[in-house]
């Protein structure tokens, strides 16, 4: 980068002190500007794909009961161990839930869970305002997580079917991907197609991967 | 009688400067909120506006501590020499002709001790709180305070010398009516030194280092609270206002304007407050504050020579014409 040095001051310069005049333009012009405050407890920001908010376990809509099979992946991803699984084996030999709980305040927020569920099961929510006053109510039980997604479908626009394909892992061939996972993206959400700054674009260009050019051809 | 009537105009006009007092903190954090592309003020009232009255109720029930190793009496007494002095010098203020409390023949001179007086309240205060924030605060209002009296008291030499008078009212009546003849033309030299003295009197940004925030905490007034912390704050701004009227009555011509207003003759004098104040907003919302050896600087090699430079000038220009 070359950086840009002002011209220096000619003497007429410093005896009008057109810096400072300079400066008092800007911040007059600014005065009569909109400002850009969000009064924000009446104005809610926007929302966007992928928002990791609060937690929620999926209703699935034929069973009424979470989508979960105690696979215990997100046990095992989770970096700051929040998530707590306990499974049963029916007479049958089938794995059962019994409980699943997540310590939102031990939470950092990452969303290996979602990425890593094969059933989509575990999400998280556009949900952001459920602070509280005690430690009990953020240890969301599967009870609560299951409470959680359907607050959050009343509330929102969104339907039975999110499950945000933003979580989908990059850089996985689609045939590896749990069946759940594979749903349609639209193109800027595909590693293709996505925008990842220059210096991650170069090598792309140079023929590892060529599909952003083929894509647009 | 005479005395109940002047003492009613006391009580006028101390309530009417309060209560600009009040609304010029509400403008200035509007103002420099929307210069810095936020909002200011929002929630008390609509758009805010009954801020300054929650703020004047909270500091009048908020609790009054005095550090236990402050020289009581002192600190007691700072910030009321502070508002007592400010208050004082806007009785010689001409809003317009006959408008004036005191009519009194060295009013500029008044006004000056009265502006020296202030800045007694405030190093007393720095002393007093036995604090070594405010002890700065208090030092460098002292050096300042002594180094910008000067300029200020010469740059506004160039006015007595073409009015020939040192009574306010006189130097608006010797100005003329029209707005050719006021004597920011001839001394503009005085103006630019008595401007940049003036900010440095009053404490405002650019000169604010006697209660520089980000190095002392809020410098001279640090251990105060409640109301005595308001009534610096009055003082300060009382201050701005006096001296926005001493720019208007010896270098814009007082309440003389373009045409006359019926029934409200201080009309002009006011609206030149106004814009005075709102440049002192509009500087504070722009520059930072000066390094305290840069202050020094400009104050003594540049201000004094300039204000002498404006005196031998006009007294060329006197002795010519």
């Amino acid at each position: 980068m070359k950086v840009q040095y002002k011209p220096k001051r000619n003497l007429l310069g410093t005896i009008f002190q057109v810096e400072i005049l300079q400066g008092m333009a800007l911040t007059l012009r600014k005065l009569f500007s909109p400002p850009i405050t969000r009064q924000y407890p009446d104005e809610k920001p926007p929302m966007y794909a992928g928002f990791r908010g609060q937690h929620a376990l999926v209703r699935d809509p034929v069973t009424q009961d979470s989508k979960c099979i105690g696979c215990m992946r997100c046990v095992t991803v989770c970096p700051s161990r929040c998530i707590r699984i306990r499974c049963q084996q029916d007479a049958k030999g089938k794995q059962k839930v019994e409980s699943y709980s997540i310590e939102v305040l031990r939470c950092v927020f990452c969303g290996f869970c979602v990425e890593v569920c094969p059933v989509g099961a575990v999400t998280m929510t556009e949900l952001f305002e459920y602070a509280s006053y005690d430690r009990e109510s953020l240890l969301f039980d599967k009870e609560t997580l299951l409470k959680n997604w359907d607050r959050f479908l009343e509330e929102s626009a969104h339907d039975e079917n999110y499950v945000n394909p933003f979580w989908r892992p990059r850089g996985v061939p689609e045939a590896s991907l749990a069946a759940s996972q594979r749903m349609k993206v639209p193109a800027d959400w595909t590693i293709e197609g996505q925008f990842i700054g220059t210096s991650l674009r170069q090598p792309q260009q140079n023929g590892a991967i060529t599909h952003t050019e083929a894509d647009h051809a | 009688m005479q005395i109940l009537i002047i003492l009613l105009q006391i009580a006028a006009l101390l309530a009417i400067v309060l209560l600009h007092v009040a609304y010029t903190t509400y403008f200035e954090r509007k103002i420099i909120g929307h210069m810095q592309v936020r909002m200011g003020p929002m929630l008390v009232g609509w758009h805010g506006l009954l801020q300054p009255i929650a703020d004047g109720i909270k500091s009048f029930f908020k609790e009054d501590i005095i550090p236990e190793q402050a020289d009581k009496p002192l600190f007691l007494a700072a910030p009321i020499i502070c508002l007592v002095t400010m208050l004082a010098s806007l009785a010689v203020l001409p809003f317009a002709r006959g408008w004036v409390l005191a009519d009194i023949n060295i009013g500029l001179l008044f006004l000056f001790a009265m502006s020296s007086l202030a800045s007694y309240g405030i190093i007393l205060a720095g002393w007093a709180s036995n604090s070594k924030y405010t002890f700065l605060g208090g030092m460098r209002s002292m050096a300042q305070v002594i180094s910008y009296e000067i300029p200020m008291g010469l740059s506004l030499v160039g006015v007595m010398m073409l009015s020939g008078s040192l009574n306010l009212t006189e130097i608006v009546t010797a100005q003329g009516t029209s707005i050719f003849s006021i004597y920011l033309f001839p001394q503009i030299i005085g103006f630019f030194v008595f401007f940049i003295a003036m900010l440095a009197e009053t404490n405002r940004v650019p000169f604010d280092l006697p209660e520089a925030e980000t190095e002392l905490v809020s410098g001279y007034l640090t251990e105060y609270s409640g109301m005595r912390y308001a009534m610096f704050f009055m003082a300060e701004y009382i201050g701005m206002m006096v001296m926005a009227s001493i720019g208007t009555v010896c270098f814009l011509g007082g309440w003389n304007g373009p045409f006359e207003i019926p029934f409200f003759p201080p009309f002009w004098f006011i609206l030149k407050v106004y814009g005075f104040l709102f440049l002192f907003i509009w500087i504070r919302a722009t520059l930072p504050r000066y390094r305290y050896d840069q202050l020094m600087e400009l104050g003594w090699k540049l201000l004094i020579p300039l204000a002498l430079l404006n005196i031998f000038l006009t007294g060329l220009f006197k002795v010519f014409t």
